[in-house]
């Protein structure tokens, strides 16, 4: 009970002062914002851009394509929803195949920046009989520069070009048009025997954020689990704390304040993250964009259980990795010296990462089967899974069981170096004498 | 001393390169102020370790309380450690509240014990303040409140006085004085004689591990009683060099200067060394035969040679980390 008290006293220091400080307040004040803007930027670029592109289409092929390219063209629109606002403006001038370059070059005279909007060209489309047959289509822009204007005047204009082209071998427009139908796959969670609306893709978006917020959350506070050890010692208040506190209860207050920081700036930023994208119509309108212009931020739809061992798996492997931290903290007297000694540990977390790229591919694979119960790697391993597909309440409670003797074993280890660590004021231990220092403590 | 608070039985520490402290044994009674006294290097620290139970001995055994000696009972003792520190960017209040919890006493309590504490140190103004905002000075106020809060029976210092200015230390020897005067029992080390010897009802004195004195102060001193004569020259302070090195009239000397303090051989008596001054010519203010100072049975016992640490700076702190191995 004392104990507890004591571990409670460290756990509350640890948690209020970082809380307290002044990059923590700006850090999970600036997450917010930053996911904000992202949301907004894109809408407010937008808004600046609203002039349709002037597009001039030099028809010089035979029958009705130009007619039907400029139809289409005036049919795209800027925002996919409303429809309102058009993505180009466009002009048909017809000519005979010969003069061709003359019409292009007096359009393309057209394009200078010191027209008026409304007689300014900003592209000119030439279409020849010999284009179409061949696939090569001349297109001279100010705008050819940006792949994805290209990318999607190719694509609005593919599906007419093949419609001529097999109009012109013979085929019946009726059936040409109806082999373009788009053909889309909707993929939909079915998870024990039962439908859960949940998409594929939302799971697949949910398994790499959550993996890289934990990715993240290690890193970041996981050195300031060593700078809290070693601050301590060059400090020299650990001497104070040693004589009351055993290294046991220290560095478990410790790792646990750390935690519930990194829990609570999790939450604020989450809280904040669902706040934006449910309200954020309202948000627009206060912003004066619309909210079909907004970047659509995936909402996956998440199952309580899946956030449950998200939670579960993001608390034990913070336990985890913070552990070794402040062991790494404890046998270190800078943070330069720390910097190289926490490389392993680094080098774990970034392995689990790129496991989870691996895993996402084949989540129930052997590899997966077997990291699900590695300490080190189950944390990124698991939520994976079971964004896929629940796992057995059996594997998922002896997955669970394995972490927590891994976190018991780093602890325990943690706790032995520490005892020795945090009064050794000399050189770095060799690894030779950290063997002996966990031997002996 | 039928009863002692604290007991040290034939206590070992050793380390790789040395024995830090060798069959030590020493009993501290219950109330009053005990000195820990040695120079540089002595053990001291080492000592001290062990009897917080930051480290533990290789042999002998140490009692607190009547209890061997474990972190359990660090409710019942005060301590401050020789490589003391703050948390530099906590309120100092806060700070003195989480020192107090986690010594065992509710938030609450160690919050209304150190608005106290502070108001009796001078600090009373500085609760809000960082520690960082703090002079030296007042920090190692703070850091005694620390120590205290809980209201410990006995209180470990491990060089309580080194830092401080002259006002500051008179500030915490009052402290130390009105603990003692509680009833609560002092165990203080220190390699200043004079100021162990203003305080201290008894005293150990250590020097390479090993306990060279024993005692209640007066008694230490009383032993050599007659046998140290006490010298201020007025005139003619270069003539008496020649009598002082006399070895069958003077066996030391610790010259000052202007003044003198002479420990008589055993073949030399006072008269004849009052004698010997004035027929060399040499005046003088005042000549009186006195109980010898702290500082001079330091001295005779521990030899000039024992201040210099027997290990070096590098040797001791792989020793902190051989000792912590242990614990």
């Amino acid at each position: 009970m004392r104990e507890l008290r004591k571990i409670g006293a460290v756990l509350r220091r640890e948690f209020l002062s970082r809380v307290r400080t002044r990059a923590f307040v700006i850090g999970t004040v600036l997450g917010p914002l930053l996911m904000a803007g992202l949301m907004m930027f894109p809408a407010f670029l937008e808004k600046r851009h609203t002039r349709p592109a002037h597009v001039v289409v030099v028809d010089a092929a035979s029958g009705t394509l130009g007619a039907r390219v400029v139809e289409r063209l005036a049919g795209e629109m800027r925002d996919t929803v409303t429809r309102t606002r058009p993505r180009y403006r466009v002009e048909r001038v017809a000519t005979a195949p010969a003069h061709v370059d003359a019409a292009r070059d007096s359009l393309v005279a057209l394009t200078r920046d010191t027209l008026a909007d409304a007689a300014r060209v900003d592209g000119i489309l030439v279409l020849t009989d010999s284009g179409v047959a061949s696939g090569r289509l001349q297109y001279y822009g100010t705008n050819v520069g940006s792949l994805r204007e290209m990318e999607r005047l190719q694509r609005t204009l593919t599906p007419l070009l093949f419609g001529e082209r097999l109009a012109r071998a013979g085929v019946p427009p009726a059936v040409v048009l109806g082999a373009f139908g788009r053909i889309d796959l909707a993929p939909v969670k079915v998870s024990n025997g039962a439908i859960t609306g949940e998409s594929g893709e939302a799971s697949f978006v949910l398994a790499y954020a959550m993996s890289f917020i934990l990715y993240l959350a290690l890193l970041i506070y996981g050195m300031q689990v060593t700078m809290s050890t070693i601050e301590e010692k060059t400090n020299r208040i650990v001497e104070v704390l040693v004589a009351s506190l055993s290294p046991f209860e220290l560095m478990m207050g410790k790792v646990l304040g750390v935690a519930g920081v990194a829990l609570a700036q999790l939450a604020i930023w989450g809280g904040t993250a669902m706040a934006l994208t449910t309200w954020r119509e309202a948000i627009a309108a206060r912003l004066g964009v619309s909210a079909a212009s907004l970047a659509a931020l995936p909402i996956p739809t998440v199952s309580p259980a899946l956030l449950g061992v998200f939670l579960l798996y993001f608390t034990l492997g913070f336990l985890f990795y913070a552990a070794l931290y402040a062991a790494v903290g404890a046998m270190c007297n800078s943070t330069a010296e720390a910097q190289q000694s926490q490389m392993p540990i680094t080098v774990c977390i970034m392995a689990g990462l790129f496991l989870m790229f691996q895993l996402i591919g084949d989540p129930s694979g052997g590899l997966a089967r077997t990291l699900t119960f590695v300490p080190p790697f189950a944390p990124f391993v698991v939520p994976v899974r079971y964004s896929v597909s629940p796992l057995p309440a059996g594997t998922l409670l002896l997955s669970t069981a394995t972490m927590v003797v891994g976190i018991l074993v780093a602890v325990w280890l943690a706790a032995r170096i520490y005892r020795v660590g945090i009064l050794s004021y000399g050189k770095k231990p060799t690894l030779a004498e950290l063997a002996r220092w966990v031997r002996t403590a | 001393m039928s009863d002692p608070i604290l007991s040290l039985d034939r206590v070992v520490k050793r380390y790789a390169g040395h024995t830090a402290v060798r069959e030590l044994s020493f009993d501290v009674p219950r109330g009053g102020i005990f000195g820990l006294l040695g120079p540089n290097g002595a053990g001291k620290t080492t000592t001290i370790r062990m009897i917080m139970h930051i480290t533990v001995p290789d042999a002998g055994r140490i009692t607190l309380f009547g209890e061997p000696a474990s972190r359990a009972l660090a409710p019942r003792v005060g301590y401050l450690p020789e490589e003391r520190g703050l948390y530099p960017k906590m309120g100092v209040l806060e700070q003195l509240v989480f020192l107090g919890e986690t010594r065992g006493l509710a938030a609450r309590e160690a919050r209304r014990r150190a608005a106290g504490w502070l108001e009796r140190v001078g600090l009373a103004d500085w609760t809000g303040r960082k520690v960082q905002d703090l002079s030296k000075g007042m920090q190692q106020k703070v850091q005694f409140v620390g120590a205290l809060l809980h209201d410990p029976e006995l209180v470990v210092l491990d060089e309580p006085f080194s830092g401080l200015d002259p006002v500051n230390s008179q500030v915490m020897k009052d402290v130390v004085v009105d603990l003692a005067r509680e009833g609560r029992t002092v165990v203080f080390s220190t390699h200043i004689m004079e100021q162990a010897e203003r305080m201290c009802d008894r005293v150990v004195i250590i020097a390479r591990g090993e306990k060279v004195v024993d005692g209640r102060l007066a008694d230490v001193k009383r032993e050599g009683g007659g046998r140290h004569v006490a010298l201020v020259f007025r005139q003619g302070r270069e003539r008496a060099a020649a009598v002082l090195a006399d070895r069958t009239l003077v066996a030391r000397a610790d010259d000052y200067g202007a003044s003198a303090e002479v420990e008589l051989a055993p073949a030399g008596d006072p008269d004849r060394l009052l004698r010997a001054l004035v027929e060399a010519g040499v005046g003088l203010a005042r000549f009186e035969v006195v109980e010898p100072s702290l500082q001079s049975i330091f001295i005779a016992r521990v030899g000039a040679g024992a201040a210099v640490a027997p290990a070096s700076e590098d040797g001791r702190s792989a020793a902190h980390a051989r000792e912590a191995a242990h614990a």
